[in-house]
């Protein structure tokens, strides 16, 4: 049902998922990770293409090392981009933020489409392949979620990721009680980037080409419904969001002409059905239960 | 938040956080594991080595039947299921008996108009085991979703991909949708053969969108080799229809000739909207525009628009005269567009070469992995009798085609309908583009 | 020159007025709710077909139903007043499976920004099932343009007759919704949600029929522009309104969220910077309007009209 070709889509999503998360639990709402992706996946493609030094061979193979240097590459840039970009947007608040960021989306995508550099409308193809088939992409894909995914987990215990936690809640309160908003909110903004920048440097090998589409509004929007609908309120539910709904037109194929009807429908009911997401901290409390009684009731008493 | 809320004590506080971060790990770990059996399910399940026979030989074609480009996918649609009808009604080589224990199927999958849509629909094709693919619909999804078919040894006939470097991709890539750079010059040529005085011409194209952009710089060439150099370059958007600015800019500089690679709406609504704006001169347009979709666009406006044309639907030859009734069937009195030709063509030659194999009793107890293989080998060295007239390949897997039509468009007198009347057939010499 | 800035001036009018239309929708949904309607989109298309049927229009051969159509057409006006309220109508709907439950549930307004979306893709999707994709034009007989001349010259700067009457019934619209919030007793209490609906509880207005308002008439709205589009550009596609959907965002943050006068501005702004863009950058116009919105924003983070901060989303 599912090949490992969808499968590598699913963890792309998942990554693109964590990206929108990062900002949105230091209570930013940032839609401009597509703008990061397709930044991390242009550098991506011109620099396997064009920069001799990496190795990719005649017959379009690249070294694995050198893949991973791309990925670190577009990653990095994407980050850079996002420290001057995010001192002058984070200033703004809820939907003034969402919406100058979709105005990134845009000033991204139509700079890549006009530079001259970067293939116009057709994009860049023929980019060199680190793997043999598609499941080789499983490792590097899988690595990048699972550290990304182990940052986060992390971050709920750091004074950083507390940090955020406040401010997402009460951003004066958080402020009053000697937080460094700006900068917290800052390096969210930027790990943010960092993981859009590398899963596209990552996607554009993937997909053997990339153009100006790759990053658009319609992405902004669909990788926000992973958030949503996955749960906003932990890591795992867009992971759980990502995977899910990235699967999901593969996996409604049967249903025929309507399989978007019923995909929006999805996304419609959803958040109605799911309030707090598919994954919210009640399921993980439920979850996180010890399995021996005797020492749960202990607790409890105590 | 119920953590900041309801919390009457630090230690059951801190006991919950304790009991969420092991609910994450627990959460984790299923989905890990979860992805791990997919992954060990879903590894490359090439059904290449299984043998051909006993099953009907299966046909996969990925088109947009969603996204932005869903317009070309139902035209793609319409050829594609009149091929298949064709084929089981009457057979293409010969009447009887050539299809004689050939059985073809033919399954559309939705290739979206993005990427990993296309990529998706190909796996999944590939999975189940069809012999050859056609599609997908845009140049920048062939790029993509190539690779995996050349990978695996899956030949794929190209309908619509008119970008250069697609045949390129491998041995396995062809097409049978003509590059832009052997038509487009036509009608330059004639458009100055009218009208010898020309000097001043404005070209518009849809920067956003590879077929256009790639026509224009056809356009562009072959308006330099006439020594003349556009006087303005207006850049569109493909999802624009309103061009009162490009329009009213280019005029400025009142150019004589106006050049437009656009898609077929939007051109129709600039044809009218050049005209509105009292632009009077000659109109040349792209193949985008090769479909009688325009005609209800841009009405009265589109008469006397010169267009060059890979596909005309006024061929007189069987084959296509057929094609043409089938359609009617279908699709009520309009002429097919370019597109649909395009797609019906692309099953045609398909189904022809396997018809051949089939003759010699090459598909007898062969795997499917070396059925594909010969049917790509006997793809390339056919000939074939197609509605757009004879065509064949170059070992690349280009398309040689060698008939080229240049024609003007007449509306009737409602302005609701019209033809794409025939004025002048090009024997082009058999040169690889 | 001075024939230049003309021209100009009415090039952004041409496309200003429309941009106006579609953020006036958002704003009526925003002012009472302070929530982006993501659907607003799918209503501008769902309009342009409305008023294709009801002019007699006949369904195409990629559509469920090839060749059906209404046994007569209506007039032009009357077929998209009638349009208009259909979309109108379905707005109610999409408030009613979108918005309704999350309200009653108390949830957060991001998540009305997904479920919105998710009733766009549904009505998009719908419409391209039953419409087909091809594009359609209005039947000859509704155009009331005969007559008149295809396009107007003023002092050499040129406007197409199609889109001056698609400005002037654009502002008449606008400035009507504007006068009737101000002066009727249904517009006030609507205003009275929008600036505090606690008060406007204590004074007896039903915010539930207020909130039902805002989605019939910004879905009208929507209607409205959409079949006065598809008759300067016929209809494009299903998808054609999602563009104007997306610029009528920016215009909204341009003119500041909530203000009525502000969407106006800013619409006719907006117009005007894509239309000041050089020919030679026209490649780059697409951005104009963004990189327009991006710098408004850093100098006033509340847009050109807007006042003080919002919190919701």
């Amino acid at each position: 049902m599912i090949d490992n070709g969808l499968l590598v889509q699913m963890l792309l999503g998942a990554l693109l998922g964590l990206s929108v998360y990062l900002p949105l639990s230091a209570g930013q709402l940032s839609l401009a990770t597509p703008a990061f992706y397709a930044v991390g996946g242009t550098l991506a493609a011109l620099l396997s293409t064009r920069w001799s030094a990496l190795g990719a061979t005649a017959a379009g193979s690249l070294p694995p090392a050198s893949f991973l240097l791309v990925l670190i590459l577009g990653g990095l840039l994407a980050g850079g981009l996002a420290v001057v970009v995010g001192q002058l947007v984070l200033r703004l608040r809820g939907i003034y933020l969402a919406i100058s960021t979709i105005a990134l989306v845009e000033i991204v995508r139509v700079a890549i489409l006009n530079l001259p550099f970067t293939g116009g409308a057709v994009g860049i193809f023929s980019i060199p392949q680190p793997f043999s088939e598609a499941g080789g992409y499983l490792v590097p894909a899988l690595a990048m979620l699972g550290l990304t995914a182990a940052l986060c987990h992390r971050l709920e215990t750091l004074p950083l990721g507390r940090a955020m936690g406040a401010i997402r809640e009460d951003e004066l309160a958080a402020r009053c009680m000697g937080i460094d908003t700006t900068r917290v909110k800052l390096i969210a903004f930027v790990i943010s980037a960092v993981v859009a920048g590398s899963t596209g440097a990552l996607a554009a090998h993937f997909l053997n080409t990339w153009n100006a589409r790759q990053g658009s509004f319609d992405v902004s929007v669909t990788t926000l419904a992973f958030v949503i609908l996955g749960g906003s309120r932990t890591w795992l539910g867009p992971v759980a969001g990502g995977l899910l709904l990235t699967a999901l037109p593969e996996l409604l194929r049967p249903v025929g002409d309507v399989r978007l009807v019923v995909f929006g429908l999805v996304i419609l009911l959803g958040p109605v059905i799911f309030p707090g997401g598919l994954v919210t901290t009640g399921l993980l409390e439920r979850l996180g239960r010890s399995f021996v009684p005797r020492r749960h009731s202990a607790s409890e008493v105590r | 938040m119920a953590t900041a809320q309801a919390t009457p004590s630090n230690a059951l506080c801190s006991d919950r956080l304790a009991r969420r971060r092991r609910g994450s790990l627990r959460f984790a770990a299923v989905l890990a594991l979860g992805l791990g059996s997919i992954a060990w399910l879903g590894r490359a399940t090439d059904p290449a080595t299984r043998p051909l026979a006993g099953k009907p030989i299966t046909l996969g074609a990925t088109i947009a039947l969603t996204g932005n480009a869903n317009l070309y996918g139902q035209d793609q649609r319409a050829g594609l299921t009149i091929a298949d009808r064709w084929f089981r009604e009457v057979g293409f080589v010969e009447p009887e008996g050539s299809a004689e224990g050939l059985s073809l199927r033919l399954q559309i999958e939705d290739g979206g108009s993005d990427e990993p849509s296309a990529i998706a629909a190909f796996n999944l094709l590939i999975r189940e085991g069809v012999v050859a693919l056609i599609g997908p619909t845009l140049s920048q999804q062939a790029f993509a979703a190539d690779p995996i078919p050349q990978r695996q040894g899956v030949p794929v006939v190209a309908p619509s991909n008119t970008a250069s470097g697609i045949p390129q991709i491998g041995h396995f890539i062809s097409r049978v949708s003509a590059q832009s750079s052997v038509i487009a010059p036509l009608s330059i040529a004639e458009a100055l053969r009218r009208d010898p005085s020309i000097r001043r011409v404005a070209l518009f194209y849809a920067q956003d969108d590879a077929y256009s952009t790639a026509e224009s710089s056809i356009f562009l060439k072959a308006l330099k080799a006439r020594g003349l150099t556009p006087v303005t370059v207006q850049r569109t958007q493909i999802a624009e229809n309103d061009f009162q600015a490009p329009i009213t800019s280019a005029l400025r500089h009142q150019p004589q000739l106006v050049v437009m690679s656009v898609q077929a709406v939007a051109g129709g609504n600039m044809i009218r909207q050049l005209r509105e704006l009292g632009y009077q001169g000659q109109i040349v347009v792209g193949n985008g525009l090769n479909t009688p979709n325009i005609y209800p666009i841009c009405q009265r406006w589109c008469n006397g628009i010169l267009i060059a044309q890979a596909y005309s639907p006024e061929l007189d030859t069987p084959i296509n005269r057929a094609f043409l009734r089938l359609f009617r069937e279908f699709h009520g009195s309009q002429p097919p567009p370019q597109i649909t030709a395009q797609a019906f063509t692309a099953y045609q030659v398909l189904a022809e070469s396997l018809q051949r194999l089939q003759r010699k009793r090459a598909l007898d107890s062969v795997t499917l992995g070396q059925a594909r293989a010969r049917l790509m080998d006997e793809l390339l060295a056919g000939r074939y009798q197609t509605p757009l007239g004879p065509i064949h390949f170059t070992p690349d897997g280009e398309v040689v085609q060698s008939r080229f039509y240049v024609a003007e468009v007449r509306m009737d007198p409602g302005g609701r309908d019209g033809r794409f009347a025939l004025v002048r057939e090009q024997q082009l010499p058999e040169v690889t583009p | 020159m001075i024939e230049l800035v003309l021209q100009s001036l009415l090039n952004g009018a041409a496309s200003g007025g429309v941009y106006a239309l579609v953020a006036l929708g958002y704003t009526l949904i925003f002012s009472v709710l302070g929530v982006i309607n993501f659907a607003q989109g799918a209503l501008f298309s769902i309009g342009g077909y409305f008023t294709y049927l009801l002019l007699g229009g006949k369904i195409g051969a990629n559509g469920a139903f090839p060749g059906l159509a209404l046994p007569a057409g209506l007039p032009f006006w009357l077929a998209l007043l009638l349009a208009a309220v259909a979309s109108g109508l379905v707005g109610l709907l999409v408030e009613r499976l979108a918005f309704a439950p999350l309200r009653r549930s108390g949830s957060e307004p991001l998540q009305a920004l997904i479920t919105s979306l998710g009733a766009g893709v549904v009505l998009v999707n719908l419409l391209q099932i039953l419409m087909g994709a091809e594009g359609y034009s209005f039947p000859e007989g509704a155009l009331l343009m005969a007559g008149l001349p295809d396009a107007l010259v003023i002092a050499g700067a040129r406007i197409r007759t199609v889109q001056l009457l698609l400005l002037v019934v654009s502002v008449v619209a606008v400035v009507m919704l504007t006068i009737w919030l101000e002066r009727s007793r249904a517009g006030k209490a609507l205003r009275a949600v929008a600036e505090d609906p606690t008060t406007a509880l204590y004074l007896g207005i039903d915010s539930g029929a207020m909130v039902r308002l805002a989605f019939f008439l910004s879905g009208a709205m929507a209607g409205l522009g959409g079949g006065l589009i598809g008759l300067s550009v016929s209809l494009p596609g299903p998808y054609f309104g999602i563009g104007y959907g997306l610029k009528g965002l920016a215009v909204l943050v341009l003119g500041g969220l909530g203000s009525v006068p502000g969407a106006i501005a800013g619409g006719l702004l907006m117009g005007l910077a894509e239309a000041l863009v050089p020919p030679d950058a026209s490649g780059w116009r697409d951005a104009m309007a963004f990189t327009i919105l991006f710098a408004v924003l850093l100098v006033r983070p509340s847009g050109l009209l807007g006042s003080g901060p919002i919190e919701k989303v």
